[in-house]
């Protein structure tokens, strides 16, 4: 079982597990507003986990306490060892941001400098890679990425879904132990989301740990170990795509999923 | 004098326009006036990377959002932004530098001149035009490419370096050119202080020879030539720094 809320508590401790992500019991608000009210989630090293649910129900937010861009006021985050709940330096919470890459729903490449120095800032500057490495490192990614023609220009100059792959690139290059994707492909059109989740799904197979917050359900099905379903800052469930995606006997997520079409919706150049 | 016959054939040609350069045959006051420019030169020259640098670190206390570093640079922002130049210089020179002369016992042991008083007032008000510039530029970084660089590891310091300063530098530097533009003309309030700036000098010509209009025309030819430049250097490295695809 990859994911186990509620019981999660009494099955591990001390117990040598091969989860490289363990959350208990996060609570978490903003002032008055309660985003996470006892999340508990396990993710193995290697899985692919896709967190799907409505708009507001605390999955960015769940995906930013792993990483230490949000700190819970209550519950346990284990990181590959790390325990993410107690770094209070912001010193520490960067070592533990060198080793959990992230890649946001905008992209957020640097405007002012081109594809490839994108890609060779952050190991230089965080990791004190020397430059040469760097660029070696930062052209293989592009290659894998399918940008390789690319390197020599800026973040303006490329549509969405180049920008992404970009920066999922970018996120590669500080070599991370699991990935954190937030809804990388809903600012792009169609035709490019198809490009972006290849790149991801390549990701995926060759053995990265990888969280997706997403709404592409068919893609969650596809190359999902386990899917969350959350709902009101809660796991409502978990378990396999065939299990979330076709078997649930949970009225809202049979809503949810058909709202959104598991079956049937296939897009145009998204493949297989 | 060498040139002496060039010199002579200009001072009777502008004679016959009703222009009198006539000094310019002298020595004493010959000297007095091409000395006032190169001491405006000098301090234009100094003053930009003074103002520059001051403004940076003024931006980078404004955005820290650390209070006592922000709070002690808005203070002095509001206060230089808010009064005169021409006050703050003699306030500066006759209280502050006397307060200085009192401390190390006396004026003759006092290293502060009025030169550098000039360099420390314009410097730190223009730096202050500056910061806000600056500052204006820094807050129009989205948010979430500051998320974004928090989350790949980068320190607070390393995302003003590499990813604030780089993009505010280009939204502020049509602000900065302007107050480069203005800190030319400020460096004129050094007269107040008997800074042998152009306008000193001139003064001091003037007074002896009644040619007001003749010697104003070339100081403002004079300063009029150096903010063209200015301005054409600002539109080169506007050009130069422009990143393509983006607005900037």
């Amino acid at each position: 079982m990859t994911v186990s809320p509620d019981n999660a508590m009494t099955t591990t401790d001390g117990k040598a597990q091969d989860h490289i992500v363990k959350l208990e019991d996060i609570h978490l608000s903003f002032g008055q507003t309660q985003v996470l009210k006892g999340v508990n989630l396990t993710v193995n090293k290697g899985d692919a986990v896709s967190i799907i649910g409505p708009s507001g129900s605390g999955k960015s937010t769940l995906l930013r306490c792993i990483n230490a861009l949000a700190m819970p006021q209550r519950g346990r985050i284990t990181v590959n060892g790390t325990r993410v709940d107690q770094l209070t330096k912001e010193s520490e919470r960067i070592e533990l941001r060198k080793r959990v890459g992230i890649v946001f729903q905008q992209y957020n490449l640097f405007p002012h400098l081109t594809v490839l120095d994108n890609i060779v800032l952050p190991p230089t500057k965080i990791l004190g890679v020397n430059r040469a490495a760097a660029e070696k490192l930062a052209r293989e990614l592009l290659d894998k990425v399918r940008l390789s023609d690319k390197a020599n220009s800026y973040p303006g100059q490329l549509s969405g879904g180049q920008q992404q792959r970009v920066a999922i690139a970018r996120a590669l290059a500080m070599k991370p132990e699991l990935v954190l994707f937030d809804e990388v492909t809903s600012a792009l059109d169609p035709e490019t989301v198809g490009e972006v989740l290849q790149v991801i799904r390549d990701l995926v197979r060759d053995g990265m740990t990888s969280i997706l917050v997403t709404h592409e359900m068919r893609f969650a099905e596809e190359i999902s170990d386990t899917v969350v379903f959350t709902e009101n800052g809660l796991i409502v469930d978990h378990g396999s795509p065939e299990q979330i995606f076709h078997t649930s006997t949970n009225p809202r997520i049979r809503q949810f999923v058909g709202g959104l079409g598991a079956r049937g919706t296939v897009r145009d150049g998204e493949g297989i | 004098m060498q040139d002496s016959s060039i010199l002579n054939t200009f001072i009777a040609m502008m004679d016959r326009i009703g222009l009198n350069y006539e000094f310019l045959a002298t020595g004493y006051e010959a000297t007095i006036w091409r000395d006032g420019f190169i001491t405006t030169l000098y301090l234009i020259a100094l003053l930009i990377p003074v103002s520059l640098v001051a403004g940076l670190v003024f931006a980078a206390c404004l955005t820290s959002g650390r209070p006592f570093l922000s709070a002690p640079v808005r203070g002095f922002v509001e206060i230089t932004r808010n009064t005169p130049t021409l006050v703050q210089l003699m306030f500066s020179f006759l209280v502050l530098n006397t307060f200085v002369s009192n401390l190390v016992g006396g004026a003759q042991n006092n290293p502060l001149t009025p030169f550098f008083w000039v360099v420390a007032v314009v410097g730190l008000h223009i730096a202050a035009l500056h910061a806000e510039a600056m500052r204006a530029g820094i807050e129009a970084v989205p948010s979430s490419m500051v998320e974004a660089a928090r989350g790949m590891g980068f320190s607070q310091w390393q995302i003003l370096r590499h990813v604030e300063l780089p993009l505010a530098f280009r939204a502020s530097l049509p602000a900065i050119v302007n107050n480069l533009i203005n800190l030319v003309k400020l460096t004129t309030v050094g007269n107040a202080i008997a800074v042998s700036e152009i306008t000193y000098a001139s003064i001091m010509v003037w007074t002896q020879r009644d040619n007001v209009v003749s010697l104003m025309i070339v100081i403002l030819v004079f300063f009029s030539a150096i903010n063209i430049v200015v301005a054409r250097l600002g539109i080169w490295v506007e050009r130069k720094l422009a990143v393509p695809g983006y607005g900037l």
